[in-house]
Parts: structure tokens; C-alpha cells; sequence
């Protein structure tokens, strides 16, 4: 630890702290436009400028390491004369266009120019022109006359995120930030590039000239697209969200989003968005069909009983909402069959549940079936930084049916055959604790085969699964049985730390289980079987989409039928709406108050910036109305909260399940292609209509051994058939994907994924007819 | 009756000498005052010598407004058609006169120069809506006649 006066104030930092780390930890403001503590120093903008004592010159604090007994003093004529003078050259080509341009008022350049800059410049010369609103991609505008070339853009492009599409151009005054050959910018992190331009060069196009900054509400909100929950700020004008950014919060995140998670925020205004209800197929007035649906819940509860109503939630609901349809449900109507809609079978014990701290402090990561980039895309960014940091190196390893990982986040993947990640595991315990009575129980039942891999891939599994001392896996929960295999893991690692991540969805899962829901995959296809049979007259989905989401779509498609009375709320229509007795409009996130809890099991708290569009309404205003209609009391404003005393934000710790399950000996995949369903966030069943053009492409996915044996080149339509079903998908080549498998995005919009099955598929090419 | 008489030649001469004494009233309409050029009442959006508008919609004059009288919708212009001298240009502009307290500040807060008070200040309508003066109004000021 180091000793160093700021300003009078004493402070110990830790050896190569930066001064401007230290006096930012003081509370003390240094300007700064190139650095980023995320990104390290660079010294590009000398803006920093501070005075060292026994230093001749000014120092920039950005770049000077803290020393034993350094004085600094951040203000003072001598660092103002020299600040004035940055500022002044800074100005000298930055157009004075501040009420055309978007950052105006919020942008870091006026407000030091207010503070430390000169009054008038001295430059009388013409300024130079460069291009203006210019395009880095079709959601990224950069205008090169307001740049001030602090690089943030492009080192985290280049450093960060590792996909260098950014870069600079030219000499001197000539310098300006372009993409690289003039192509549009792909990343799918490159909006990150708007938070960190500290002046008006680098926009958000659909925010283009749209709101000023004291004409908007902006609040604090949480991204609801995947489990990640990025923490953001939601920008409202108007009564619409038109701007989603991210929110940094100090020691936990860097504020980093995806593009899906940025500019995706236009699904509440997108027209498929319901904002009136439906009754039997046609249009209906919210009051009218409010009433209706409460006449039917009556005659079911007082001619049929409570048990035969069942609710599913699921969709972008908040941990509160979740709560009131539980009490209404349990308490109002009675019901039992209380469930959260799923997508994949697994399901993770909370006492496994790891945080992002896990992460950071993990010396081996285990992805499990999932691909982050594609499902999780800011866990990506979280794996890339502890991989970066060289000073603890970190053992990254993956199972699961494809080869994972990009060329910026290389992954030993061990390639299993679909359904096999739990044998895998199982066989790489086996391997490295063989007589462990946990293991041994665990493969009673024939697993452990780890059919297709080498002994050495096998023990380098179990290697990195028994001896690293913290060990995070991330699983997609796609495979249920593997389940079983972290609980054994967990038992035959005793002391030793080990944590998962869940990366399924619905986003907001476990905060539906803290509200009381039951969030088991079985519990679902029972209230669902129980339908089928005749034993619900009345199925309520509260933001659920059974017909897409629920893996067996046979058994959905049947209970729907039986089913007499079909009632749906949610921000769109069901699939098979047709169908539906009734559908209310719903409220969504950024119009509700209330706490989500992400993959880590942490409660994120987001408040509202608009009111509901139309019709549409909160949860409580439903239930209140159907309770009216039962006349039975419900009180919604209760104490209840979801925070718990002892462990704070994040959801009360469980103790680890003991009981061992065997896992089934697994079925050896005689196709020749199997099909792998895999959660991807870029199609998750929520449109968006500015992100229309990158949604656009197909999504399922051939590899190219498999493109050359059936003669697709680029894209092409291929024709599956599996579980007796047969359907067609638009394919694209993928040149990462594992030759003999076919990669299908889960509860997607675009393909039926839940008429197929994981596993051996038949695949034959369909010849397009083409349209020139 | 002499004292009679006397009273009306006294009220007489009174009214006479009014009759010629210089006025304190205007027969308006007929007859309007002179108002000092700074004379601060509706406001109009200006345009330069191209028939370009210079607001921008840039939203100073909806901040600095005490009133809150003032509401400012921006947008980009599509490329070949232009509105106003850049590519932003302001959607909506409406000035609440009711609200208004004519202090003159978006005139001065306005960096393009676009918005101005004229001395215009014939301001009376039946309604509240007539008095929201929108964009179209607030291009084509008002002269007084």
C-alpha cells in the first residue's frame, strides 16, 4: 500500500493505482475523456492535467502511478492555465453545433469548457470539414467533426471486446475514427461505443435528434431480454421508451450492453404490441372482457372447484406482479397448479446458483451446453475480462454438442453427442475420483460412458472439474440430468468452491419462484398433462406462450383443446390466439414498478419512465377486478418484499441437495445429423422493429462439411423430420458449427423449434425456386 | 336664475375647454399606438434569406421557459428535402399564449436566432385552443393592420 496526499486529503491506495482512480475514490473530480478504468490508461486527451509537487511539469493523472508520499494538487492556477489550453486546442476543429447534437447538455466537452475552458478562441481560421452523421452501422451514427480522438471507442472495440472494427484513420488534424474499409461496424457489443464517447461523435441512430436531456425521464431500469439483467438507464419522451443505455454500478459492472439489450427496447411500441383486449377471437373492450373473465372464473370455482384453475406465468413479468397472481391464485381462487412456463427441462437448486463474483474469482469456467455469446452476450464480455486479467490465469473448458467459444474467447470444447453432457461429466468424474461412493452412485445406472471422447480429454475434464480450487459452470439447462451431476460434483468437491450460472429462461425464473411460483419443469407438464385429461376448465397464462416456449408442442396443442376456457394476458398475442377464449393486454418492464432477479439470483430494481400504452394494465388492476367479481377480499398492498435481511440483493442462500440421481445410460446417436437446440437471444420471441434488419437472417444453422454434402452454399431451406414431424427451416452456414449437427435457436419466433426434437434428425435439402 | 346661468356657463366653459385639450385615449381600433421595436409580444419562428427555417428544435427555449409554456418536438429531415438550414428541424413548436408571461427569455436562449418576440400583441380569442399557437401560426407572424 501506498501513502499519498490529494488535495490535503491523505489516502492508501494499492501499488500502480492511478492518481485518478485514487482521487476519484476521494470523491475528488478529475476531467477526463480517454480514460477508462476498464480500459487502462492511455494518456490520449491530456485533460488530466494535475500538479505533482517536486514534479517540473504537469503530470496527466491518468497515466501516473501513485508513489510513496506524492502530493497532488488537482486544482490551482497552474492546472487550470493548463486545462485552458487542452481545452482550447481541443476546440479549435470541434464545430459549434451543440443545439443540433444529441449530447447537448450531457456532454463532457461543454460542461469542462464551462468549468476549465476559455472563454473565446483565438483560432479565427476556417475549421476543418469532416463527414457529419456518418454511419458506423445502421444503429451507430458518427459525426468525425465532433470527435476529440480520446480512442475510447476504438481500444474497446480492439482491447475489449476483441473485435477490432473500429480504428483511425489519417494524420494530424486529419485524424478521424472510421470503421475498418469503410464496412458497417457487425459487433453485436459495438453500441457500447455510444455510452463511452465522452463527447457528440459516436450516436445512437434510432435516438437521432429525438429528446434533449431535460425533456426526458430517465430511470433506472433492468434489461429483461436475457438472465443476464444488465443494469440500464430507460430514457422516456412522450410517453415512449426511445433510449436504452448502460448503467455502471460501482465494484459490480461496467454498464457494457448487447445490441439486442440496447436497441431492442422498441418491442412496447412495436405494432404486434396489444394495447386492447380480445375476446373470443374478436376485438373487445378491456372492461368488457374483464368482466366476462371473472363471470367464468366464478361458475368454474362454484360449479367445478378451486383445483380445476391453473396459472402459468412466465414472459418479462416482475417479481412483484408474480407475487400478486400467486396470492390470487393460492388465496383468492384456491388453485394449486401454480407454475412457471419453461422452455427447457433443467432446473438449478438455488444453493448452486453462482454470481458474476464467483466469475471474476473462478480459476476454472465450465460452459455446459451454452454458448454466452449467443444466449447471454454481456457474460461473454465478463468471461473475455477474466480471461484477460494474465496475473490469475483461468482454465476455460466446454461440453456440449458443438464447438463453443469465438476466436476472442477460445473454449477447449469437448464435443459430446446430443443429450450426452451428463454422461460426460459423469465419465470425467468417474475418471478423476473413482471410488467416491457420490460418484459411484451417480453412474449406478450405466453412464459415464463419454462415448466418442479420449481417456486424455476425459481426465483433462476431470482435472480441471476436481482440482481447480473455484469452479463456475454455466449451463443452458437444455439436458436436466446434468442437474444430478453438479449436485454430485458439489458433494465430491466437499470445501472446495463451486458455483453455476443458469443462462435459461424465462428471464425473471427465479424471481417467479420467490414469489411462490414453482419453477420445475415437471410441475408444468403436470398442470399441462392434468389439462389434457379434462382436469382444467381454465387455464390462465400470464405472459406465458405455451405453444412456443413449452419443449413438447403436441402435448400444449392438446391440452389447449381440452381446455374450456383459454385466458392469456401478456404484450402480444399468443401463438394460436385463435384459440384463446381471451387475451388482456398486459403492462411490460419500463412501465412497471418492480425488482427482477437475474442469473445470479440477485434482485435488480427498475422503475418505471412511461405509462402503460392503451388498454393495457398492470397485473394488480386484473386481479383486483376478478376478485371484485368473486367478491372475495384481496389485498395486493402487502408487506411483502423480496429482499431478505441477512443476504441483502441477493435471493437467501439454500443449502445444496444431497440426495443423488443416476443418470440413464445414455442412447448412442446412430444419425448422421443430430439437432441441437440452443437459446439465442438475438430470437427469443420479442420483436423489435429497429433491430429488424439484424434479426432478419435465418437462424438455424448448417456447418459447412454438411452445406458441401448438400450442395447449400451461403443459405439455403432444408427439410427435418423428426418425432413424425416434418417442417421446413431456413438455413445459413455456419463455418464454427461441428460438422453433423444442425443448430436450431429454443423458442424462437421464427421456427417452431418445440415440433422437433434434440437428437438424431433426418435432413434433406429442399431446391428453392429462385425469384429474379 | 342669474346664479343658474352662471353654473351653466362655468360647466359650458368646461366642456369647451376639454374639447380642445390634448387626448389621453385612442379611438382603438381605428387608431393604434406606436410600440417601442423591443416591445416584447407574440412570437414568430424566423427563416433565413433561402426560406430555410433556423430552428433547429434544439429545446433551449422549452428549458429556459418559466412558464412551461413551450413545447418542442425535433426530428432529422429526410436528405433532399430540408426544413430548416441543418438536417435537425423542430416537428412541433407550440407557444401556449395563455401561459405565456412574455419575458422574453427564448428569445434570448435561442442560439440560432429563430425564435422572436414581435410587438405584436393583439392576442384575444373565445377559446383556450385558439390560443396554442403552433408552428404553421408561428412561420406566418402577424402584422397589425
Amino acid at each position: 500500500m501506498i501513502r499519498l496526499t490529494i488535495d490535503g486529503q491523505e489516502i492508501e491506495v494499492r501499488e500502480g493505482t492511478m492518481i485518478a482512480d485514487a482521487a476519484a475514490r476521494l470523491g475528488i473530480d478529475i476531467p477526463v475523456y480517454c480514460y477508462h478504468e476498464a480500459l487502462g490508461p492511455l494518456g490520449a486527451c491530456r485533460m488530466c492535467l494535475v500538479q505533482v509537487e517536486k514534479m517540473p511539469k504537469l503530470a496527466t493523472a491518468c497515466t501516473t502511478a501513485v508513489a510513496e508520499g506524492m502530493v497532488v494538487h488537482t486544482s490551482g492556477p497552474q492546472v487550470d492555465k493548463g486545462r485552458k489550453g487542452v481545452l482550447e486546442f481541443l476546440l479549435i476543429n470541434h464545430p459549434l453545433d451543440c443545439p443540433v447534437c444529441d449530447k447537448g447538455g450531457e456532454c463532457f466537452l461543454q460542461d469542462y469548457t464551462f468549468r476549465y475552458g476559455p472563454p473565446q478562441g483565438r483560432f479565427q481560421e476556417p475549421k476543418i470539414q469532416k463527414v457529419k452523421d456518418g454511419p458506423i452501422n445502421d444503429l451507430i451514427l458518427i459525426d468525425q467533426e465532433r470527435c476529440v480522438l480520446c480512442q475510447r471507442c476504438v481500444r474497446f472495440m480492439d482491447e475489449y471486446v476483441g473485435e477490432p472494427q473500429l480504428l483511425l484513420e489519417g494524420r494530424g488534424v486529419e485524424t478521424v475514427v472510421t470503421t475498418v474499409e469503410g464496412k458497417p461496424a457487425t459487433s453485436q457489443f459495438a453500441g457500447n461505443v455510444i455510452d463511452l464517447c465522452p463527447v457528440g461523435a459516436l450516436l445512437a441512430a434510432p435516438y437521432h435528434h429525438k429528446a434533449r436531456p431535460w425533456n426526458i425521464e430517465r430511470q433506472e431500469s433492468v434489461c429483461t431480454l436475457c438472465p443476464v439483467g444488465c443494469t440500464t438507464l430507460t430514457t422516456g419522451r412522450d410517453g415512449q421508451i426511445v433510449r436504452v443505455e448502460g448503467r455502471p454500478v460501482v465494484d459490480r459492472n461496467w454498464g457494457w450492453l448487447c445490441d439486442r439489450g440496447r436497441f431492442g427496447f422498441d418491442f412496447a411500441v412495436h405494432p404486434r404490441r396489444i394495447t386492447t383486449s380480445w375476446l373470443n377471437g374478436r376485438e373487445e373492450a378491456a372492461a368488457r372482457t374483464t368482466r366476462e373473465i371473472g363471470q367464468w372464473l366464478r361458475q368454474v370455482i362454484e360449479n367445478e372447484g378451486p383445483d380445476r384453475v391453473a396459472f402459468v406465468i412466465g414472459g418479462l413479468h416482475t417479481t412483484e406482479e408474480a407475487h400478486q397472481l400467486y396470492r390470487f391464485a393460492t388465496e383468492v381462487v384456491g388453485s394449486t397448479g401454480v407454475v412457471v412456463s419453461r422452455d427447457v427441462p433443467g432446473y438449478l437448486p438455488r444453493g448452486l446458483n453462482g454470481t458474476f463474483e464467483d466469475l471474476a474469482a473462478a480459476d476454472a469456467v465450465i460452459l455446459v451446453g451454452t454458448d454466452p455469446y449467443e444466449s447471454v452476450p454481456v457474460l461473454h464480455l465478463r468471461l473475455r475480462e477474466r480471461l484477460k486479467n494474465r496475473r490469475q490465469p483461468v482454465q476455460l473448458m466446454g461440453v456440449a454438442p458443438r464447438e463453443l467459444g469465438r476466436p476472442t474467447l477460445p473454449v477447449d470444447t469437448l464435443v459430446t453427442h446430443v443429450g450426452h453432457e451428463a454422461d460426460v461429466l459423469a465419465a470425467a468424474l468417474k475418471r478423476g475420483a473413482p471410488q467416491h461412493p457420490v460418484v459411484e452412485t451417480l453412474v449406478s445406472k450405466g453412464a459415464g460412458i463419454g462415448q466418442g471422447l479420449s481417456e486424455a480429454d476425459l481426465a483433462r475434464l476431470g482435472d480441471a472439474l476436481l482440482q481447480s480450487e473455484r469452479l463456475v459452470l454455466v449451463w443452458d439447462g437444455v439436458e436436466p440430468e446434468v442437474e444430478a451431476a453438479f449436485i454430485a460434483l458439489a458433494q465430491v468437491r466437499e470445501g472446495k468452491r463451486t458455483r453455476v450460472l443458469p443462462t435459461f429462461g424465462p428471464s425473471n425464473w427465479r424471481g417467479f419462484e420467490r414469489a411462490g411460483f414453482s419453477a420445475q419443469y415437471a410441475a408444468l407438464t403436470q398442470v399441462l398433462e392434468a389439462a389434457r385429461d379434462g382436469e382444467v376448465r381454465m387455464l390462465v397464462l400470464w405472459g406465458a406462450d405455451l405453444l412456443r416456449e413449452y419443449p413438447d408442442r403436441r402435448l400444449v396443442e392438446d391440452a389447449y383443446q381440452k381446455v374450456q376456457w383459454l385466458v392469456a394476458e401478456g404484450l402480444f398475442l399468443p401463438t394460436g390466439h385463435e384459440a384463446f377464449s381471451a387475451v388482456v393486454p398486459g403492462a411490460g418492464p419500463g412501465e412497471v414498478y418492480g425488482t427482477y432477479v437475474n442469473m445470479e439470483g440477485r434482485l435488480e430494481l427498475a422503475t418505471p419512465s412511461v405509462n402503460p400504452p392503451g388498454q393495457a394494465r398492470p397485473t394488480k388492476s386484473y386481479l383486483t377486478a376478478w376478485a371484485h367479481a368473486l367478491g372475495r377480499p384481496f389485498v395486493v398492498d402487502d408487506e411483502w418484499d423480496p429482499y431478505d435481511d441477512a443476504s441483502a440483493d441477493l435471493l437467501p442462500d439454500e443449502p445444496v441437495p444431497t440426495t443423488i440421481t443416476p443418470i440413464a445410460a445414455p442412447v448412442s446417436n446412430p444419425g448422421e445429423v443430430e439437432l441441437v437446440l440452443s437459446a439465442m437471444v438475438w430470437d427469443n420471441g420479442i420483436p423489435s422493429q429497429i433491430l429488424r434488419s439484424r434479426m432478419a437472417s435465418p437462424l438455424a444453422r448448417v456447418s459447412v462439411a454438411d452445406a458441401e454434402r448438400w450442395g447449400i452454399r451461403e443459405e439455403g431451406l432444408v427439410r427435418v423430420e423428426s418425432r413424425g414431424e416434418t417442417i421446413e427451416l431456413s438455413v445459413k452456414v455456419d463455418e464454427r458449427l461441428t460438422p453433423g449437427r444442425l443448430l436450431v435457436p429454443l423458442g424462437g419466433s421464427t421456427i417452431p423449434a418445440n415440433r422437433l426434437q434434440a437428437g438424431p434428425v433426418k435432413v434433406q435439402r429442399v431446391e428453392e425456386v429462385q425469384a429474379r | 336664475m342669474l346664479d343658474g346661468a352662471k353654473a351653466i356657463v362655468k360647466g359650458l366653459g368646461t366642456t369647451f375647454k376639454a374639447l380642445t385639450a390634448p387626448r389621453d385615449t385612442y379611438p382603438y381600433p381605428e387608431k393604434r399606438r406606436e410600440y417601442s421595436p423591443r416591445y416584447r409580444g407574440k412570437h414568430m419562428l424566423a427563416k433565413d434569406e433561402e426560406g430555410h427555417e433556423l430552428c433547429v428544435g434544439c429545446g433551449l427555449c422549452e428549458a429556459v421557459c418559466p412558464a412551461h409554456a413551450i413545447r418542442v418536438v425535433a426530428a432529422e429531415a429526410p436528405q433532399d428535402q430540408p426544413v430548416s438550414w441543418t438536417n435537425r428541424y423542430s416537428v412541433d413548436y407550440e407557444v401556449d399564449l395563455i401561459r405565456c408571461i412574455f419575458c422574453g427569455m427564448c428569445e434570448e436562449a435561442c442560439p440560432t436566432n429563430a425564435v422572436r418576440l414581435t410587438p405584436f400583441n393583439e392576442l384575444a380569442a373565445y377559446d383556450r385552443q385558439s390560443m396554442i399557437a403552433d408552428k404553421e401560426e408561428l412561420l406566418r407572424p402577424a402584422i397589425r393592420k
